[in-house]
C-alpha cells in the first residue's frame, strides 16, 4: 500500500541531500574567508573578494537550488530526471571540484586552475541544464515552468560566460570586452537565476503552502517576459555600446519592488496563521531585497563602490534567505516522506526532525549574521562578527542536515515496516 | 472549465484546515474540531470525486490506464491515511501530533494539488471538451 508510485517518481533521498549537506561547508569557508580578510574581501574585483561572491553564488546559491530543482522537477515539470541518483552524483561531484578549483584559483591566483575550474564547473552546470532543461517542454505549460525554463537557460549562458572568463585569467590575458562581459555575467547569474528561480518557486509555494490570496494571473503571466526581455535588451545593449544600460536595470528593479510588494501582501494576508520560522524567512528575504534595491539605486546615483558591495550582500543575503526557509521544510518533509512510503511505522514527524527551537536559533543566527556583515561594510570591525555569525549559522545547519539524516537511518535500520507485522 | 472547478475545491479545503489550525493554536479545541471534521468530509469529498467520476471518464476518453491518475490514487490513499491519523491526535488531544502529521500532510497534499492543477487537469480538460460542462454537474451533484 505504501509503496506507491509517488514514492517510484520521487528521487533518492541521497540526490537532494547531497546537495544541501554541501553548503554549509562552503557558508563556513566563505565565513572564515570573511573572517580572516575583511579588509580583502570588500576591495571589488580583489581575487579574495571574487572568490567569496563565487563561494556564495555556486557553493551555496546554486548548490541548494541545483537539489532543490532535483526535487521540484517530478512535481513541477511533470516528468522526473533519468537515472537521478547517477546524474546527481556527478553533476554534485563536477560542481563541487569546480568551486575548490575556483576558490584556489582565486586565492592562491594559480592560473592553470582556472582551466580546472571551467572544465568542471561548465560541465556540471551544461551537462545538469542539458537533462533538465528539455524535460519542461513536455506540452504543458504554466507559469512557473516557464520561469523554470528562463532561469536554466540564464545559468546556462552564465556558465558559458565564466567558462571564457576563466580562460582570460588563465591566460593573464583580459580582452577589452571584459567589463562587458563581466556584466552581462553577473546580470544573468543574479537576477536571470537567482531572481527568476526565487519568483518561479514563490508563485507557487507562497498561495499554496501558506494559504494566501493568489498572484495575480498578469503578474504571473508577464513577470518573466519582462524580465527575460529586459535582460536580453541589456545584453544587446552592452554588446553593442549603446548608451543608457541603466534603463534595463530599473525595469527589473521595478518588477521586483512589484514582487516584493505582491508577495508581502499575500503574507500578510495569509490564512495559516500557525507560528512558522519559514515565513520569517521570507518575511526577512523581502527585506532584504528592498534594502538591496534601494541600496543599488543609491549607488547608480552617487556612484560609492560602497553602496554597491552591500547592495551585492544584501542581494545574496536575500537568495540565501529564501533558501534556508525553504531548506527548513524540504529536509524534514523529505526524510519524513521516504520512511513513510517505504511502510516506516515509527517514522518521525517533521517537527521531530528538526525541532522548532533550532529552526528558531537558525533565523537568530542568520538574522545577527544579516545584521553584522551589512553593518561591517561600513563599520569594519563588525566584518569578523558578522563571519563568526556566519560560521555558527552554516554550523548548526550542518547539525540539523546531520541529525536529520541519523534520524533517518536509525529509522531505515531499527524502525519496523507495516509489512513485518 | 475542470480545472477551475477543481482547483476552487481544493483551495476550499485548504481554507477549513487553516482555520482548523488557528482555531487549535488559540487553544480553541470545539472549533478546531469543527473546522477539522470540515476538511476532512471536504478533502476525502474531493478525492471521491476524481476517482469515482473525473478519473474513470479521462481513462476511458483517453485509455490512459496507468498513468497520471493512478500515480494520484496512490497520493490519495497517503493522504488519506494522513487525515486518519491527524484525526486520532486531535481527538486523543494530542495536539503537537495534529501539527506535527499537519505539516507533512500540507506539503504532500500541496505537492499532489500542484501536480494535479499544473499537469492533470489540463489534460482532463483536453480530454472531455465539450462534455467538461456536463461532468462539472455530475461532480456537483454527488454527495458529500
Amino acid at each position: 500500500m505504501y509503496n506507491g508510485l509517488s514514492l517510484d517518481q520521487a528521487p533518492p533521498i541521497s540526490v537532494v541531500m547531497r546537495f544541501f549537506i554541501t553548503v554549509p561547508f562552503f557558508g563556513i569557508l566563505l565565513s572564515a574567508l570573511l573572517f580572516f580578510y575583511p579588509d580583502t574581501v570588500l576591495i571589488p574585483n580583489h581575487p579574495f573578494s571574487l572568490a567569496s561572491i563565487h563561494l556564495m553564488f555556486l557553493g551555496v546559491i546554486t548548490m541548494a537550488m541545483l537539489g532543490a530543482l532535483f526535487q521540484m522537477q517530478s512535481v513541477l515539470g511533470g516528468r522526473p530526471i533519468p537515472a537521478p541518483a547517477g546524474n546527481a552524483f556527478l553533476i554534485h561531484l563536477f560542481l563541487l571540484l569546480g568551486i575548490i578549483a575556483l576558490t584556489l584559483a582565486f586565492t592562491l591566483l594559480y592560473p592553470p586552475l582556472f582551466i580546472v575550474a571551467a572544465v568542471f564547473l561548465g560541465s556540471s552546470i551544461l551537462y545538469g541544464v542539458k537533462l533538465i532543461l528539455p524535460l519542461l517542454f513536455n506540452g504543458t505549460s504554466h507559469d512557473t515552468l516557464q520561469g523554470m525554463k528562463i532561469a536554466l537557460f540564464a545559468l546556462s549562458l552564465t556558465a558559458l560566460l565564466g567558462i571564457v572568463m576563466a580562460t582570460e585569467y588563465a591566460n593573464e590575458a583580459f580582452g577589452t570586452m571584459h567589463e562587458m562581459l563581466r556584466t552581462i555575467h553577473y546580470s544573468l547569474g543574479l537576477i536571470g537565476w537567482i531572481a527568476v528561480l526565487i519568483i518561479a518557486v514563490a508563485f507557487q509555494v507562497v498561495e499554496m503552502f501558506y494559504v494566501t490570496p493568489s498572484y495575480s494571473p498578469w503578474c504571473k503571466r508577464n513577470a518573466f517576459n519582462i524580465i527575460a526581455g529586459a535582460l536580453g535588451f541589456k545584453t544587446l545593449w552592452l554588446v553593442e555600446g549603446l548608451p543608457f544600460v541603466w534603463v534595463f536595470d530599473a525595469i527589473i528593479g521595478a518588477l521586483l519592488m512589484g514582487f516584493i510588494a505582491t508577495t508581502l501582501k499575500r503574507l500578510l494576508k495569509r490564512k495559516r496563521r500557525v507560528s512558522d520560522v519559514s515565513i520569517w524567512f521570507w518575511l526577512l528575504g523581502m527585506g532584504l531585497l528592498f534594502l538591496s534595491l534601494g541600496l543599488y539605486g543609491t549607488y547608480v546615483a552617487s556612484g560609492s563602490e560602497l553602496f554597491q558591495t552591500m547592495a551585492l550582500i544584501a542581494y545574496v543575503l536575500f537568495a540565501l534567505s529564501i533558501i534556508l526557509g525553504m531548506m527548513g521544510k524540504i529536509i524534514p518533509f523529505l526524510i519524513w516522506f521516504h520512511l513513510n512510503s517505504a511502510g516506516y511505522m515509527d517514522t518521525p514527524i517533521m517537527s521531530n526532525i528538526i525541532t522548532y527551537s533550532r529552526a528558531k536559533a537558525l533565523f537568530v543566527l542568520f538574522t545577527l549574521t544579516v545584521f553584522f556583515t551589512l553593518f561591517g561594510v561600513i563599520y569594519n570591525d563588525l566584518l569578523r562578527l558578522g563571519a563568526m555569525m556566519g560560521i555558527a549559522m552554516f554550523g548548526l545547519l550542518l547539525y540539523n542536515i546531520i541529525s536529520a539524516l541519523k534520524m533517518y537511518r536509525y529509522t531505515l535500520h531499527h524502525g519496523m515496516r507495516f509489512e513485518q507485522m | 472549465m475542470i480545472f477551475e472547478f477543481m482547483r476552487d475545491d481544493h483551495r476550499a479545503c485548504d481554507h477549513f484546515y487553516s482555520e482548523a489550525e488557528n482555531a487549535l493554536s488559540a487553544k480553541e479545541i470545539d472549533k478546531a474540531k469543527e473546522y477539522f471534521e470540515m476538511f476532512y468530509q471536504s478533502t476525502n469529498h474531493h478525492f471521491d470525486m476524481e476517482e469515482r467520476e473525473l478519473f474513470i471518464a479521462f481513462e476511458r476518453r483517453t485509455g490512459m490506464m496507468g498513468g497520471p491518475t493512478q500515480m494520484m490514487r496512490y497520493e490519495h490513499q497517503q493522504l488519506r491515511s494522513l487525515l486518519e491519523s491527524m484525526k486520532s491526535a486531535l481527538d486523543e488531544n494530542r495536539h503537537s501530533d495534529f501539527f506535527g502529521i499537519g505539516e507533512s500532510m500540507m506539503i504532500m497534499l500541496q505537492q499532489h494539488n500542484m501536480k494535479e492543477e499544473q499537469m492533470l487537469y489540463p489534460m482532463i480538460d483536453r480530454a472531455l471538451e465539450n462534455d467538461a460542462e456536463e461532468m462539472i454537474q455530475k461532480l456537483k451533484e454527488m454527495e458529500k
